[in-house]
């Protein structure tokens, strides 16, 4: 019987992927991930880890505990800072899966003789003729193959996403069957170690803040900015000015960052064309097969929750990648990342680095 | 199961477990109420302070029940805030029942600081002596550490603090049925011992103070514990910890080289299959049978993990609610370097334990350190 050691957080999908594994007649033992300290040298018991030690004692599997916060802070965080003092809007769990969930844990378990590790990622997995390929998760809604471009096949063949192929509310249901406490908790939204907080307050501890102007296309200047930083491209809400400065009608979005004059150059109206953009140029080029596609039509998504948008590769070498949009694509930010799919399949990606028309 | 871990906390003697029972079912009365039933917990719990009063050597009126180690450490310290003199000095191998306490006191107007300790593991007479303050009103100072049961110079600080008219008190939660625990010889004013790390219940403890007259309760209430613990008294659990301490403490010596036995097959048998062990802390002045390893090259958490599955259970350090593993400071602090310290376990033996169960052990941890 084979030995699976899943990545457990305390949260409903990850529990019931072990739950699935246990069904199919899997050896499953589960381990708690700690990537992120909160000061003090002592240790904290934190509900997290009660939630999944009650999955554990429903399940009767064993609980294990290792931290990689050390590894987090190197890897993951200091990209992180180091993104965002240049301006940019950097995705911390792309790097997170790549450094550690599918790195640090990886090799962790498989040291602990696992054979294969799991996790609660809404994707799913197609190993066909030695090649695997991932797909988005059924629940499209959910799907997470955004932030799981970045892994090779190794990485991907050693992965098994029990809930890659289940509906969000039925995983909650099964969870509530199962007796878990957890069945009922929030998705966790937005930067795993920044949780609740509000980003804003978060950055303020770790970067100096400096505030700037707000500056219109026109170049007139309509208010204070608290610092580029806290600022992303197409964002609306948190700017502390309102509507009617000019004739236009409708609210102000950010539209780009001045580092050179710390200015936040700000525009009205969704439609405004100066936050729709044709070209995007990429960096760090991934591709899952290891090679890239033979059809240059493909479809890609520039954040996270964004439509699929087809394209097309104008230029591209092993690093760098520029495409174009069939349609002009609205809040394109640096420092996220672009997602290329066929279809299901999710074939790489790369971090946005300029947009253009 | 094999258990290896009795530093951590020690499984009820089945006779305490039986006596537990028994008060719980049959001795409800309040122990401050007159009637019958009343006297009845009252004549139990002035048995049990009896019975560990004279396991340290004390005197019954000497004895506060409290809910732990945790307690009676918090209630030393609490006791100094608004005093005259507002120094305490302390080490860095503390527990952080200690240290924790000493550092949110600070807020309250209680100074303090931590003298470092030696590469043996000892925390330095001299040292302690240097951070005397004139302002200073206590020295606290473990009996022996936790994590690598290095024995602390307890006596000899009590000497020298006696002449500057400096308190001591002493965290002796991990000594009691492994080394003599004798206040008097000590000479300390404060001791703190915990039930379950001799075979007790959990959530009980005592504070041996010297001068009980010129002493203050943290927990305010009612008039228990002669106005220095108020609260209703846990029987059982008082009468538990009670036969603990009597029934350990007279079956010390037995104890003492069992322990010493099971610690030299351990090393012994290690030295087998694994020739670059590094024990740490002072070999010859520490705890009996609580032995704390660097397995260089080798990662705690996976051996852990691996000993786990056998059925065995071993520990890294202080064990924590998250069941988190980091380098120990303890370690850190005798000048371990991170790695070797992330290599680092603590078996610690007990009366559980047999020269087969630790057979076994040394076989799992062979085929673990080999297989690799």
């Amino acid at each position: 019987m084979s030995r699976i050691i899943i990545g457990m957080s305390g949260g409903v999908d990850s529990a019931v992927a072990a739950s699935i594994l246990i069904e199919k007649g899997y050896d499953v033992e589960a381990i708690f991930m700690k990537n992120w300290e909160e000061d003090s040298e002592y240790c904290t018991s934190e509900q997290d880890y009660m939630d999944a030690l009650q999955v554990c004692d429903k399940l009767n599997i064993p609980l294990h505990s290792v931290n990689f916060s050390k590894e987090y802070w190197d890897r993951v965080f200091q990209y992180f800072l180091e993104e965002y003092k240049n301006g940019r809007t950097p995705n911390p769990d792309v790097l997170c899966n790549n450094e550690i969930k599918f790195k640090e844990f990886l090799n962790y378990a498989i040291e602990l003789g696992a054979d294969k590790i799991a996790t609660g990622h809404y994707v799913r997995s197609d190993d066909q003729n030695g090649k695997v390929k991932l797909l988005k998760g059924l629940d499209h809604d959910k799907d997470q193959s955004y932030f799981l471009y970045g892994l090779n096949q190794r990485q991907i063949s050693s992965a098994f996403f029990p809930i890659g192929d289940q509906i969000k509310s039925k995983v909650r249901k099964k969870a509530e069957e199962l007796g878990f406490d957890n069945h009922g908790k929030k998705d966790s939204v937005g930067i795993c170690f920044i949780g609740e907080r509000n980003i804003k307050d978060f950055l303020k501890q770790y970067l100096p803040a400096n505030p700037g102007e707000i500056v219109t296309l026109d170049g007139l200047n309509i208010g204070q900015h608290d610092g580029l930083m806290y600022y992303t491209i197409g964002q609306r809400k948190g700017l502390g000015i309102g509507g009617g400065h000019t004739d236009i009608d409708g609210a102000w979005y950010v539209i780009d960052k001045d580092l050179n004059n710390n200015e936040l150059i700000v525009g009205q109206g969704h439609n405004n064309a100066a936050l729709y953009h044709k070209y995007i140029k990429a960096s760090k080029l991934h591709w899952i097969s290891g090679d890239s596609p033979n059809n240059e039509r493909l479809n890609a998504k520039i954040r996270h929750r964004a439509n699929d948008t087809p394209c097309q590769i104008k230029d591209m070498n092993k690093e760098n990648i520029t495409i174009e949009f069939e349609k002009s694509c609205f809040g394109i930010a640096p420092g996220q990342s672009v997602v290329f799919y066929d279809g299901e399949i999710c074939l790489g990606g790369a971090i946005i680095d300029s947009y253009s028309n | 199961m094999y258990y290896f871990d009795h530093s951590a906390t020690t499984p009820l003697l089945p006779e305490v477990s039986e006596l537990m029972d028994h008060v719980n079912k049959d001795i409800y009365g309040n122990p401050s109420s007159i009637y019958s039933i009343g006297r009845k917990s009252r004549s139990i719990i002035e048995n049990a302070r009896k019975q560990i009063a004279e396991s340290i050597s004390a005197k019954s009126e000497q004895i506060i029940f409290t809910s732990g180690g945790t307690e009676a450490n918090n209630q030393v310290f609490w006791s100094l805030i608004n005093k005259e003199k507002n120094h305490v000095v302390s080490n860095v191998i503390e527990h952080p029942a200690v240290i924790r306490v000493l550092e949110f006191l600070e807020n309250l107007g209680l100074d303090h600081d931590l003298v470092g300790v030696r590469k043996d593991g000892i925390i330095s007479v001299d040292d302690i002596t240097e951070a005397i303050k004139p302002e200073t009103c206590l020295i606290s100072l473990m009996l022996a550490n936790n994590e690598i049961g290095t024995l602390q110079p307890v006596e000899e600080i009590v000497s020298i603090a006696k002449e500057r008219d400096v308190l001591v008190h002493t965290d002796a939660v991990q000594c009691l049925g492994k080394i003599k625990v004798d206040v008097s010889s000590l000479g300390v004013d404060f001791l703190s011992l915990s039930a379950h790390k001799f075979y007790g219940p959990k959530g009980i403890g005592i504070l041996y103070v010297k001068k009980p007259e010129n002493f203050s309760s943290l927990i305010i209430g009612g008039g228990q514990e002669k106005n220095l613990r108020a609260g209703t008294e846990n029987i059982s659990a008082i009468a538990g910890m009670g036969l603990a301490a009597e029934t350990i403490t007279k079956s010390l010596d037995k104890k003492t080289s069992s322990l010493i036995k099971f610690e030299q097959q351990l090393k012994n048998g290690l030295n087998r299959f694994f020739k670059n062990t590094i024990y740490n802390g002072n070999q010859s002045k520490k705890l009996p049978g609580l032995v704390n390893i660097s397995f260089p090259g080798n990662r705690s958490g996976i051996i852990m993990k691996k000993l786990d599955r056998a059925d065995i259970a071993v520990s890294n350090g202080s064990a924590c609610g998250s069941g988190d593993i980091k380098p120990s400071p303890i370690l850190s602090s005798i000048g371990l370097d991170d790695s070797i310290n992330l290599s680092t376990l603590r078996f610690s033996f007990g009366s559980s334990n047999t020269s087969q169960q630790v057979d076994y052990l040394l076989n799992e941890l062979e085929s673990i350190l080999i297989e690799k």
